[in-house]
């Protein structure tokens, strides 16, 4: 072995030697690089699946119709907050009757619109002036008509509309969240 | 390129110069074998802490969402049970490494002076390496972790001034939310800064004095022989660390990770054990009871601690050879072989002990039922509250609430008017039914009085056997073999030799003065009887049990008759 006859100084260390010796360490360092990089990859690959799990999990809520109040709580041109209750599964839980989001409610011309409570522009819950009749969000001063059209401030779209359904006088609303901060109303 | 930025680097952070400092340490004598545990502890610590960060991003901290999170982990997140196998399993393999790395280093003399030190940092560390196996075993809130760790903390509670150090430890007199946040807060805050803070100094130490080398060559021996440690050493420590990692992954594998009991119920029994590596301080307590108990929480562990402190000051031995240390080394020959008799003790015993493996048998099977209920997500509500899923437990639920107060099962409630319902349209049952209808776990405590009894001098033992039969074909049997030749004489039976048919009709929506037997006891009878029993074809008019038809949901009936033909045993 090189190490066993490894001269004092290099001067004195013949060249066949010497190339034995380096070869053997170029190995031995090799060797040791893909050993450590096997182990760390016996937890670094399973760890890169674990940890994205959550990003291959479906919508949350791809909810059905959640019912709300009789058609008559809902008088024209005056905007009415509705909490959605739902059961939901969130991580491990599964929780039954809890508020999974709001709609401000109003009837139009005998037309009735669900409005999301999520402000389109970057998400602050909407709030209804009735001195002005607007639905204002109170963080960026985003200003809304009845109907949802953007009257003033940044957001880059109208509040978004949910489906709504009216069975036997009873107001159902399907729950949805959408990305906000773009012109386009896409589900998240 | 390469070097460039190795020079800028080089000039403001002297990462080549540390990198040399570390890599060309010598080694006398060349490398070894030998050397290879501490290393392998830094790998196995090192692999820990990033397994113990994966688990804590999916873990939560509570009494009711500690179990829910691991099982959700385990069994719902891909790769989950892996980590989770890899980090309890790696806590095992920690405490061998640590016992292999000891025994060496005893072997060798290398706890002597100079190095008495780094003995000490050693010592504190494979402490901490215990303290992470103690609390970390209870944070999954499964049976096994909670009443195995309730055994040490009422060990600590029975020393003297124990009491406050227990209560302290598990944030008051019982176990609950601020026992988990405190074991966690130990386990993942204090005790990883503690052991990596010993391991800097430990290490240091290490570098000040060097590897302690074979005793024999002469030291001009070992300076010619000496490598330096990378890549010499280091690639035999990697090949060390690998072997200890393919094992965990083989063991990991092999028993598809660590075990998940059921959830922590405090109400419940459980068979507890402690970690393997705790099971001989646990079967010294099977011998020292009463007053002798603290000889074995706190004596022997507390002598064998201070022994192993002072190991480098009672060596008074003036060479390193083992010849001159032989005392020591029977000392601790002593206690290695005393530790591994009471190890194997308790593992024979508990192999032997049937009562213990009953209780494990019922404990799997509990814990799989939990995780397999867990999948459907779990009440806030926490752990235990996953058996809520179980349709059977909302059956149980509306049985006592609604069948119990005149109906027993499996001997809870009754005692009054409603027959029994343990074993319900068994053959049993019905063989016993007919014998005698006045008996009390039948009809006896009721207004239903018609029905004669049939004993053996006017039924024989075989025409029962048949009139049961051919009950069964009628629908009992739910599907379930019958024995059709034996029907057939039971019809027989049921038509001419005992007129039977005079009282029950067995074609459908036929109504006598007894109850149709059409598909008698089946889950859809049962679902009509207790809809309204006083229908003209069951019982009618004068059927003393009320109707439920608008007390309870269509659903919920269901799922009653379900539970009470399901009390019949399934080889019936």
């Amino acid at each position: 072995m090189a190490a066993d006859d490894a001269p004092e100084s290099e001067e004195d260390q013949d060249v066949g030697a010497e190339s034995d010796d380096a070869s053997r360490r170029t190995f031995l360092n090799l060797g040791t690089g893909v050993l450590a990089a096997a182990a760390a990859a016996t937890v670094v690959a399973p760890a890169a699946v674990y940890l994205t799990a959550p990003l291959r999990r479906g919508p949350a809520g791809e909810g059905g119709f959640i019912p709300t109040f009789d058609r008559t709580m809902f008088p024209s041109g005056e905007p009415v907050k509705v909490e959605l209750v739902a059961d939901q599964v969130d991580g491990w839980n599964a929780i039954h009757d809890v508020a999974i989001g709001a709609a401000w409610v109003v009837a139009l011309e005998g037309e009735l619109l669900a409005l999301s409570t999520v402000c389109p522009h970057l998400g602050c819950a909407i709030d209804f002036d009735p001195g002005e009749g607007k639905f204002k969000c109170p963080c960026h001063a985003s200003a809304f008509a009845l109907d949802g059209t953007v009257e003033f401030g940044p957001s880059p779209r109208p509040l978004d509309r949910l489906d709504v359904r009216v069975e036997d006088r009873l107001v159902s609303i399907r729950y949805e969240r959408f990305k906000t901060g773009i012109e386009t109303k896409e589900p998240v | 390129m390469s070097t460039r930025w190795g020079a800028w680097l080089e000039d403001r952070a002297r990462l080549t110069t540390f990198w040399r400092w570390f890599a060309d340490e010598p080694v006398p004598g060349g490398a070894r074998l030998r050397y290879v545990f501490g290393s392998v502890l830094v790998y196995l610590f090192m692999q820990q802490v990033v397994l113990g960060i994966l688990l804590a991003t999916y873990y939560s901290p509570s009494a009711s969402d500690a179990w829910a999170s691991t099982a959700y982990l385990n069994d719902q997140i891909e790769a989950g049970w892996f980590l989770r196998g890899l980090h309890s399993y790696g806590s095992s393999a920690m405490v061998i490494v640590l016992v292999l790395h000891a025994l060496q280093v005893i072997v060798s003399g290398a706890y002597r002076r100079p190095r008495e030190l780094t003995w000490l940092t050693g010592l504190g560390m494979g402490a901490i390496v215990l303290a992470f196996a103690f609390t970390g075993y209870l944070l999954p809130w499964d049976q096994k972790g909670y009443w195995a760790t309730q055994v040490a903390t009422s060990i600590i509670g029975n020393i003297p001034l124990g009491e406050s150090i227990q209560h302290f430890l598990q944030g008051g007199a019982e176990y609950g939310n601020l026992t988990l946040t405190r074991f966690f807060a130990i386990h993942v805050f204090v005790l990883p800064f503690g052991l990596g803070g010993l391991l800097v100094a430990h290490l240091a130490l290490f570098r000040v004095h060097g590897v302690t080398p074979p005793i024999r060559p002469t030291d001009a021996e070992l300076q010619r022989k000496s490598q330096p440690f990378v890549p010499y050493q280091l690639f035999i420590d990697v090949c060390a660390m690998v072997l200890t990692g393919a094992v965990l992954v083989f063991v990991t594998f092999s028993t598809h990770g660590a075990e998940l009991f059921a959830p922590a119920q405090p109400s419940s029994n459980f068979v507890a054990r402690p970690e393997w590596y705790f099971l001989s301080l646990f079967q010294l307590l099977h011998y020292l009871r009463g007053p002798l108990q603290l000889v074995g929480t706190v004596v022997i562990p507390g002598s064998i601690a201070i022994f192993l402190l002072a190991l480098p000051w009672v060596d008074r031995a003036r060479e390193r050879g083992l010849r001159h240390r032989w005392p020591i080394l029977v000392v601790v020959g002593g206690l290695f072989s005393g530790v591994i008799a009471l190890t194997a003790v308790s593992m024979v015993a508990d192999a032997n002990d049937e009562l213990y493996q009953k209780g494990l048998a019922e404990a799997q099977a509990q814990a799989e039922e939990a995780r397999r209920l867990a999948l459907a997500g779990i009440s806030p509500m926490g752990g235990a509250a996953v058996f809520e899923n179980d349709p059977r437990f909302h059956a149980r639920q509306l049985f006592e609430r609604n069948c119990q107060a005149c109906h027993e099962i499996s001997g809870v409630g009754g005692g009054a008017e409603g027959p029994s319902l343990a074993g319900y349209a068994s053959r049993d049952w019905l063989a016993g039914m007919i014998r005698n209808p006045k008996a009390d776990q039948y009809f006896g405590l009721s207004k239903h009085d018609e029905m004669d009894a049939y004993p053996t001098k006017s039924l024989s033992d075989a025409d029962l056997r048949a009139l049961v039969e051919y009950l069964m074909s009628h629908g009992v049997a739910d599907g379930g073999p019958v024995d059709a030749e034996l029907a057939a004489r039971g019809k027989a039976v049921f038509e001419d030799d005992q007129n039977c048919s005079m009282c029950h009709e067995v074609e459908p929506g036929e109504s006598g003065g007894g109850p149709n037997l059409h598909e008698y006891a089946t889950r859809a009878w049962v679902t009509r009887v207790i809809e309204d029993p006083s229908q003209a074809d069951l019982y009618g008019p004068s059927a003393q049990m009320p109707k439920y038809v608008d007390k309870l949901e269509k659903q919920e009936i269901e799922l009653l008759a379900e539970f009470i033909v399901g009390q019949r045993t399934p080889a019936e």
